[in-house]
């Protein structure tokens, strides 16, 4: 996906790979010097899913409060991704940081996890298994919808 | 009633309202056309039709019990309903969301247990049990305020209307406001929580804070934080307050914010 032509406000339906981690995956890859995994053009969505039923790709899943990973943002850039996925306003750092970075934050629907576990086609856990729902992930989506709340240039749909 | 029957019961009515949409908030999800509204009318048919949970946050769950005096409890209510939410997690595809040290190893306990439990005792031979789903984002944005003896009632609006103003969207909006008003420090912070099971439609008694509950409500409906936080629909559901006598040099407020999923269950037992 080409973000850097996505506007503020603009609705879209994302086919692709997603990769899922949140606070306590971010504060482990803090640790490390040279990123544990390839995170170039990558997409991270900030969710921990629920327990998977056994006749189902995943269980239910959507977005946590993007905010309290703002003091990640930088390192995930740097590790080379281009968006991040998530819920609630950030902070302005986050608007300099997706100007800086030429990076996108998307809105995923919040309180609507059994519907969007029906877009996703596939799943596996990458790294981190010992935190459970908080492990790193990766899912490919099929028709997620997500609204561009920050874009590339800064410019945000609260301003 | 045996110990095996409450849990039982508690057990399945989690589960209910894990998967089934609050009666009383359905209209409003059923009404809001804004963005993302497909994506949660969507969400609660299929959460029931396929047992999955409504937020993938399945929260800690916080009980509220008024125990009889007269009532027969031969096992402690933390144990009992412990082991509900322990069975009712465990053999659903809810997730696992409490850490055994808050600080430092911070590992999943697997059950999502312990239930966050207040027994208050009363007169009686029954056992009356309210229930909150809590998710963390909501449970965030709880907020405690010493306010000073004198202040007065506009001073507690405005530090309730900023604190949503500023964090509101962050909780998944519409919200239950619960107001704990009065009491000590803790106890206002429970009142608060307690107020969170009241239904949409319920009214303080006291007409004064009754007028006061839906002045709030107005208050943070005019700053047009919307479904999703995305400024289309309404802001607040409702607010409760509950009050309690308090020192003459304190007045404490406490703020508790339910999601619009308001996953609450309530039941009462008899001896």
């Amino acid at each position: 996906m080409n973000v850097e032509k996505l506007k503020a406000g603009d609705s879209i339906h994302y086919d692709g790979e997603m990769i899922i981690m949140r606070d306590a995956a971010q504060k482990r890859l803090s640790q490390f010097h040279d990123c544990p995994l390839d995170l170039k053009d990558k997409l991270v969505f900030y969710a921990g899913p629920a327990k998977t039923p056994s006749d189902s790709i995943i269980g239910a899943i959507g977005p946590t409060t993007s905010a309290r990973m703002d003091k990640y943002l930088e390192m995930l850039f740097n590790f080379g991704i281009k968006a991040t996925i998530g819920k609630g306003e950030r902070s302005d750092l986050v608007k300099k940081l997706c100007g800086k970075y030429d990076g996108v934050y998307f809105l995923a629907p919040s309180g609507g996890a059994a519907a969007l576990s029906q877009s996703v086609i596939n799943h596996e856990i990458l790294l981190f298994e010992e935190l459970q729902s908080e492990a790193i992930q990766k899912i490919i989506v099929k028709d997620f919808p997500l609204i561009v709340a920050i874009d590339s240039k800064g410019h945000s749909i609260w301003d | 009633m045996t110990e095996k029957e409450i849990k039982e019961k508690v057990k399945q009515m989690i589960i209910v309202a894990n998967t089934q949409i609050n009666k009383e908030i359905k209209p409003f999800i059923d009404n809001y056309n804004g963005p993302f509204c497909n994506v949660l009318y969507d969400n609660y048919h299929i959460s029931s039709s396929k047992g999955l949970p409504l937020c993938q946050d399945t929260g800690m769950v916080e009980f509220f019990c008024f125990l009889g005096i007269d009532f027969p409890l031969k096992r402690p209510l933390q144990d009992v309903l412990d082991e509900a939410v322990s069975e009712a997690y465990t053999k659903s595809p809810y997730r696992y969301s409490t850490v055994d040290d808050p600080l430092f190893e911070r590992k999943n306990r697997m059950d999502n247990t312990p239930a966050i439990v207040h027994v208050h005792l009363v007169e009686g031979s029954h056992l009356e049990i309210m229930f909150l789903i809590k998710g963390g984002g909501s449970e965030n944005l709880s907020r405690l305020y010493m306010m000073t003896p004198t202040a007065s009632k506009e001073t507690v609006v405005e530090q309730i209307v900023n604190h949503i103003e500023e964090a509101g969207a962050r909780a998944c909006p519409p919200l239950k406001v619960g107001i704990g008003l009065g009491g000590t420090s803790e106890k206002a912070m429970v009142l608060s929580k307690l107020a969170l099971t009241s239904p949409i439609s319920k009214h303080h008694d006291d007409p004064r804070y009754a007028t006061l509950e839906e002045e709030i409500k107005s208050r943070i409906n005019k700053l047009n934080i919307g479904f999703q936080g995305l400024k289309d629909g309404i802001s607040c559901y409702s607010v409760h307050i509950l009050t309690y006598p308090t020192h003459i040099a304190t007045l404490p407020l406490a703020i508790s914010v339910d999601c619009y999923l308001c996953r609450t269950g309530s039941v009462c037992f008899e001896r």
